[in-house]
């Protein structure tokens, strides 16, 4: 091989380096979730994490993500809970954008949200929450499934998810 | 062979030799740079994937599904009341959240969570974002808790494949998607929060429509019954039973039925087709237990 070619090659890997380590951003997209030392439901959690939390991809398996946390922990975390990201919301052009990403909106929490619930009850009187909320504090822990699995003599009790 | 002869042979196949060697190389070289390349196109499709502009249901967020899901329940319980049992609430949450957890989508923003509604028409219902409903009516359709483990697994796939997001209307979405685009890293202004909220009541409105009076398309309801069969025998559950369900409701004609079931599904026997096929593509699947059947006769036994 060349030196020419092996320095394309050189810029080549670097280049997909840089592209990976953009592309490799996770954002935790679910309310709060766990870090969990393996990849599965049922089994030790290592730190909490919450909506916005960013994640750094490690590995991959079975729809299960290895993550580091920005406080250097390294665990796993099911694949719905992320969305990847490679926004940086410092970004200069974001005012030059005339949409968002799927991303940028879930980072800057607009969207239809809280404040948009809250203008349309408002504008609804008729329409009661009282049961919503009633209905998402509803606990069902992992150890209520897990017990509930082996009474029922039911599938997967190591594993969880897929 | 003469000893010059011999010298000349060994040349030529060192030759041959150092070319095939260099050929590897270069091969190797060759196929390194491809792989390169390979996984800059990929990285690429993924950056795309990242970075796209929003333009269809799979773009809404997580937490605006949420909120959309929470006004669309909010709309399901003014037109039903609540069935107040706080030990079926527990057991139907129990059963629910361990299909979800068995699903393709075990997290979700705010968790799944279940409710009975108190009427007897036969229905079930998925608001997005994980809030789903069962009647009393559809309660007392199923003989044991595989029926309703595939009830819920079935609810649950119409989550997981977002089937209420995919009711809202393109326009509406471009629209909106394009609002908020322009408005993403503002504070609202109260007008703009009223122009969002006529958005956001035009995205319930498809939805509520399609939940409740017209129902999913065809596609969709076979599409979440494959989906209930998969999620429900790696819980454990039985999948024939979804098709013991079904055929309960051949032929039915109640009223009952006729009033949430028959008006927003397809027709049991074309169900029953295809659940009969995903059953078939599972090769072998859980049987059912006794311990179950029991517990789920102790838990709606005092449903009234």
């Amino acid at each position: 091989m060349t030196k020419s070619r092996s320095a394309i090659l050189m810029i080549a890997l670097v280049a997909v380096g840089l592209a990976i380590a953009a592309a490799e951003g996770l954002v935790v997209k679910v309310q709060t979730t766990q870090l969990r030392r393996t990849p599965q439901f049922f089994g030790p959690t290592l730190a909490a994490l919450k909506v916005g939390d960013r994640l750094e991809k490690v590995s991959e398996a079975n729809g299960w993500i290895q993550v580091k946390t920005a406080a250097g922990a390294v665990g796993w975390i099911h694949s719905s809970a992320v969305m990847q990201s490679t926004v940086a919301l410092t970004s200069t052009n974001q005012n030059l954008k005339t949409q968002a990403t799927a991303s940028e909106v879930a980072l800057a929490g607009k969207g239809f949200n809280k404040q948009v619930e809250d203008s349309y009850k408002s504008k609804h009187a008729e329409v009661s929450f009282v049961w919503v909320d009633r209905m998402i504090q509803i606990r069902t822990s992992l150890a209520q499934i897990q017990d509930f699995l082996a009474k029922g003599r039911l599938a997967g009790l190591a594993g969880g998810g897929k | 062979m003469s000893a010059s002869k011999s010298v000349r042979l060994s040349a030529v196949a060192l030759v041959l030799t150092l070319l095939a060697a260099s050929c590897a190389v270069l091969d190797k070289g060759t196929e390194v740079m491809n792989k390169a390349n390979k996984v800059a196109d990929d990285v690429k499709t993924v950056k795309t994937a990242a970075d796209k502009l929003r333009s269809s249901f799979a773009d809404i967020t997580e937490e605006e599904e949420y909120y959309i899901g929470r006004s669309v329940a909010a709309l399901v319980l003014s037109r039903y009341p609540v069935y107040q049992n706080d030990a079926l609430t527990q057991y139907i949450n129990t059963v629910g959240n361990a299909v979800a957890l068995y699903s393709d989508r075990p997290e979700i923003f705010a968790g799944y969570h279940f409710l009975v509604l108190d009427t007897e028409d036969v229905n079930a219902l998925a608001a997005p974002g994980g809030l789903i409903f069962v009647t009393k009516g559809l309660l007392r359709r199923c003989k044991d808790e595989e029926t309703l483990g595939l009830i819920l697994a079935h609810e649950v796939g119409h989550v997981t494949a977002k089937h209420g997001l995919q009711a809202i209307k393109k326009s509406r979405l471009t629209d909106a998607f394009m609002f908020l685009g322009t408005q993403a890293v503002q504070r609202f202004g109260p007008q703009e929060v009223a122009q969002l909220t006529a958005m956001f009541e035009g995205v319930l409105s498809d939805i509520v429509e399609q939940l409740v009076v017209r129902g999913y398309d065809r596609a969709s309801e076979y599409d979440a019954d494959g989906l209930a069969v998969k999620f429900g025998a790696r819980t454990g559950y039985e999948p024939g039973s979804i098709l013991r369900f079904l055929k309960t409701m051949v032929g039915d004609k109640s009223t009952a039925s006729g009033k949430g079931w028959f008006k927003t599904h397809p027709s049991p026997e074309d169900r029953i087709a295809g659940a009969t096929k995903a059953i078939a593509g599972l090769g072998g699947a859980p049987k059912i237990d006794a311990a179950r059947t029991q517990r789920f006769a102790q838990s709606i036994a005092a449903m009234k």
